[in-house]
C-alpha cells in the first residue's frame, strides 16, 4: 500500500509541476509572436492542453527509468519573459572558437540577438533569421514545417516548448543552395534573479539538393542556474546534405533538454555529432523519420560526465521505408560520480527491406563511483536487413597508463591522452580542424582536472 | 649509477625476487640472463615502477635517489628507461604527439625548454634514421598495428630520443628475426656512451653477439647466482642453465 501511495504522489500533474514554464502563455495573444497566426495559436493551445493532461514522467515511465526529474522540478523554473539586450560582441569573445571561419548566429536566453550575430554575406538561397521576425513578416514560409516535424514530440518537454513557441533560429536553404562556410549557432544563457527556462524553437529546412554545415553550441556566462528546453525541427529535402555538430557546454548548474526531430526525404544525408560536456542534468532526444528511400542518418556522440552530472541521450530511429541506412556511434567517458544514459531504439518496419542499421555505444569508466546505463534496442520486423548493435563498458588498461608514465608523462596527462584516443573516432569526424582542436582541448582540459582514482 | 641491494619482491603472496644485488657503473652494459621464471622481467618491472609487484625488502638507488619512493614518471624523468618486452598498443594515441609529450616532460624536468616544432622534427628525423624507421610511423597510433619488429625498433627509437642515463632492455631480442635484431642492436650500440648504462635482460646469448656486455649475471630463483664477463654468456649458451642452477642448489 505504501508503494501505491508513493507511486500516486510520484505521478504528479505536469501542469502543476511546470506551471512556471507555462506562465504568461496563451490567452493574451499580444504577449508573443504567435499572436494572430491562427494555425500556430491552435498548435500552441493544443500543446498546452496536452501538458494539462500529461503526467510528469517517473522512473516507472518508459524512457525515464534512470533520469529522475525531481531535481529539475524543484528548481521552480519560470519562463524567460524579456530579452537580454545589454551584451556587446566583446562579451561573447570568450566563447568563440579560435580560427573558426563561420556565419555566426547568437541567441541569448532563447531570443535571437541581431546585435551579437555576425552573419556576414550569405550565399544565394540561404536565409538565416529569427523565428519571431519571420512569424511577423512571412509566417507562411514556416507553415507546414514548424510543429509538423516534431508533432506531439516524445514527452512533456516537447509539449512545453510548443506551447511556448516564441523565438529561435530559422535557417532556410532553397533548392540547390549551398552554404560552404559553416553556420555557427551560439545559444548563450545568462542567469537571471530567479531560475529561468528558455525554450528556443529552431527550424532548419534544406530544400532538395541543398547543403550546409551547422555548428550549434550551448554556452553560458558563469555558473548560472537556468534551464534550456530546446526543440529543433529539421527538414531535409531530396539529396540534401546536412552536417550538424552540437556541443552542449552549459554551465555546471544548468539543466538542458533538447528534442531534435528530423525528417529525411529520399537520398538525403544527415550527419550529426553530439558532444555532451556541460550541465548538471542533460537530456537529449534524437528522433528520425525517413520519408524517402536511400536516405542516410549518421548519429555520433561523445559524452563526458563527472561529479554532479547526468547526461542522457535517447535515440529513436524509425525505418518505415526500404533502403535507408542509420548509424549510431556513441562513446562516453565517466569519472567521479558522473552518470550517463544511452538509450538507442532502431525500429525496422516489415516493409523496410534492405535497411542497413548499426548501433554502438562504448563507455570508459574512470571511477568506481561513476555509472552508465546503456540500452541499445533493435526492433526488426523486416527479413532482409543488415542490422547490428554492440555495447561495451570498460576501464583504462593499467598497462597503457604505465607505458605512458614510464616515458615520463604525468598520470593525469597520460589519462587525458588515452581518453582522447578513445574519443578520437568521434572528434576526428567533426568538420573543420579548428573545431576538432577546440573540442579535443575542451574534453582534454576536463579530463586533466578530474580527480585521479 | 644503479645500486640494488638485497632486493626482495613478490607478486601476490609469491616471492619472486629473493635478495638481489647489483651494482652498475656509468657506461657499463650488464646482461642479466636466466631461465624462464627466474625473475628477470620482474626485476625490470620493479625498477621501472610497474603496478602489481610488492617490494618486500632491500633497496634500489639511481644516482643516490631511492627509486621506490618515486612514481614511474618520476623515475623516467630521473633518467630510467624501460624498453618493453611487449610494447603496449595505444589505439587513437598519435605516435608523434606521444613522443613530444614524453620528450617535453623529460626536458622540463631537466630544466630545459620545450622544443619548437621545427627542432622537434629535425631531432625525430635524425633518430629515426638510426633505427631505419620510416617517418610515416610518426603519424600512426603508438604501436598500433605495428609489426613485432617495428614495435621493438620503436622502443629503441624512444630511447634514442629520451636519452636516458640507465636503459633496461627487457627481452628486446624476443620475436625478432636476424635482420631486425641487427638493426635494433646497432641502434642500441649507437647509444652506448661513457655516461649511459644499460641492463640487457635476455634468455639467449644471441643478442649478446651484437651488444657486447661488460658483465654477465645469471639470475635464478630470484637471486643472482653467478656473475662474470662475456665468456659466461658463451658458456651458458653451450651448456644451458641446468648445470649452473643445479650446481647452486647442491
Amino acid at each position: 500500500m505504501n508503494a501505491a501511495v508513493h507511486q500516486r504522489t510520484g505521478q504528479a500533474d505536469a501542469a502543476e509541476a511546470f506551471a512556471g514554464w507555462l506562465q504568461g502563455l496563451g490567452g493574451n495573444g499580444d504577449q508573443n509572436s504567435a499572436g494572430g497566426i491562427d494555425w500556430l495559436e491552435s498548435e500552441r493551445e493544443q500543446a498546452a492542453a496536452r501538458v494539462r493532461t500529461q503526467l510528469v514522467p517517473t522512473n516507472k515511465s518508459e524512457g525515464w527509468r534512470y533520469t529522475g526529474l525531481r531535481k529539475l522540478i524543484e528548481q521552480g523554473f519560470v519562463n524567460v519573459d524579456e530579452p537580454v539586450t545589454a551584451l556587446t560582441p566583446d562579451d561573447i569573445g570568450e566563447f568563440l572558437i579560435p580560427e573558426l571561419d563561420a556565419h555566426r548566429v547568437v541567441l541569448v536566453n532563447g531570443r535571437f540577438s541581431d546585435a551579437l550575430s555576425s552573419l556576414g554575406e550569405l550565399p544565394k538561397g540561404v536565409r538565416i533569421g529569427s523565428l519571431r521576425d519571420l512569424l511577423e513578416s512571412d509566417p507562411a514560409s514556416v507553415k507546414g514545417v514548424l510543429t509538423r516535424i516534431a508533432g506531439e514530440g516524445r514527452h512533456v518537454f516537447a509539449s512545453l516548448n510548443t506551447a511556448a513557441i516564441d523565438d529561435g533560429l530559422v535557417l532556410q536553404l532553397d533548392r540547390g543552395a549551398i552554404a560552404e562556410r559553416p553556420i555557427e549557432v551560439i545559444h548563450l544563457s545568462i542567469g537571471m534573479d530567479e531560475p529561468r527556462v528558455a525554450q528556443p524553437r529552431n527550424l532548419l529546412s534544406l530544400g532538395d539538393g541543398a547543403q550546409a554545415q551547422v555548428i550549434e553550441r550551448y554556452v553560458s556566462l558563469g555558473d548560472a542556474l537556468y534551464c534550456t528546453n530546446s526543440v529543433l525541427e529539421i527538414a531535409l529535402g531530396r539529396d540534401a546534405v546536412l552536417k550538424h555538430t552540437r556541443i552542449q557546454q552549459e554551465s555546471r548548474n544548468a539543466f538542458h533538454i533538447t528534442g531534435l526531430y528530423l525528417s529525411q526525404e529520399a537520398n538525403c544525408r544527415y550527419a550529426g555529432t553530439n558532444i555532451g560536456l556541460g550541465g548538471t542534468w542533460a537530456r537529449t532526444d534524437l528522433v528520425t523519420r525517413f520519408a524517402g528511400e536511400h536516405a542516410e542518418c549518421d548519429l555520433k556522440g561523445l559524452y563526458l560526465a563527472g561529479d554532479q552530472q547526468l547526461i542522457d541521450y535517447h535515440m529513436d530511429v524509425r525505418h518505415a521505408l526500404p533502403n535507408c541506412a542509420s548509424r549510431e556511434t556513441f562513446k562516453g567517458i565517466l569519472y567521479g560520480k558522473g552518470r550517463a544514459v544511452f538509450d538507442g531504439l532502431v525500429y525496422v518496419a516489415r516493409d523496410a527491406q534492405k535497411t542497413d542499421a548499426e548501433m554502438s555505444n562504448r563507455n570508459l569508466i574512470l571511477s568506481p563511483n561513476a555509472e552508465v546505463d546503456t540500452k541499445p534496442q533493435l526492433e526488426i520486423y523486416a527479413d532482409d536487413v543488415k542490422c547490428s548493435h554492440g555495447t561495451t563498458v570498460g576501464q583504462i588498461e593499467p598497462e597503457m597508463l604505465f607505458y605512458l608514465r614510464s616515458r615520463g608523462i604525468a598520470a593525469s596527462l597520460a589519462r587525458r591522452m588515452l581518453c582522447l584516443g578513445f574519443a578520437g573516432e568521434i572528434i576526428d569526424a567533426l568538420g573543420p580542424e579548428s573545431l576538432r582542436d577546440y573540442v579535443a582541448e575542451q574534453v582534454g582540459q576536463r579530463l586533466e582536472q578530474a580527480p585521479l582514482e | 649509477m644503479l645500486s640494488v641491494k638485497g632486493l626482495k619482491a613478490s607478486v601476490g603472496d609469491e616471492p619472486i625476487l629473493k635478495g638481489l644485488d647489483l651494482e652498475v657503473k656509468p657506461g657499463e652494459v650488464h646482461a642479466i640472463m636466466g631461465p624462464n621464471g627466474s625473475g628477470k622481467s620482474t626485476f625490470a618491472h620493479v625498477l621501472s615502477g610497474r603496478e602489481g609487484y610488492e617490494v618486500t625488502g632491500g633497496s634500489a638507488e639511481l644516482d643516490g635517489e631511492d627509486l621506490f619512493e618515486l612514481e614511474p614518471e618520476e623515475r623516467a624523468r630521473l633518467g630510467l628507461f624501460l624498453a618493453f618486452q611487449y610494447p603496449v598498443e595505444l589505439p587513437g594515441v598519435n605516435n608523434m604527439y606521444f613522443l613530444k609529450a614524453a620528450l617535453n616532460a623529460i626536458r622540463k624536468s631537466r630544466g630545459e625548454e620545450e622544443l619548437d616544432a621545427v627542432s622537434f622534427m629535425r631531432l625525430m628525423k635524425e633518430k629515426l634514421k638510426i633505427l631505419h624507421l620510416d617517418d610515416s610511423l610518426l603519424k600512426r597510433p603508438v604501436n598500433f598495428g605495428f609489426s613485432g619488429g617495428e614495435k621493438k625498433r620503436n622502443e629503441i627509437f624512444q630511447m634514442a630520443l629520451l636519452e636516458p642515463k640507465l636503459a633496461i632492455l627487457d627481452e628486446t631480442d624476443s620475436g625478432l628475426d636476424i635482420d631486425a635484431l641487427r638493426i635494433v642492436a646497432d641502434g642500441v650500440n649507437a647509444l652506448r656512451s661513457p655516461e649511459r648504462s644499460m641492463i640487457v635482460v635476455t634468455h639467449y646469448q644471441r643478442l649478446l653477439d651484437y651488444i657486447q656486455p661488460d658483465h654477465v649475471h645469471v639470475l635464478a630463483k630470484g637471486r643472482i647466482i653467478r656473475s662474470g664477463g662475456k665468456e659466461l654468456a658463451l658458456e651458458l649458451e653451450e651448456k644451458g642453465y641446468g648445470w649452473i642452477v643445479e650446481g647452486e642448489a647442491a
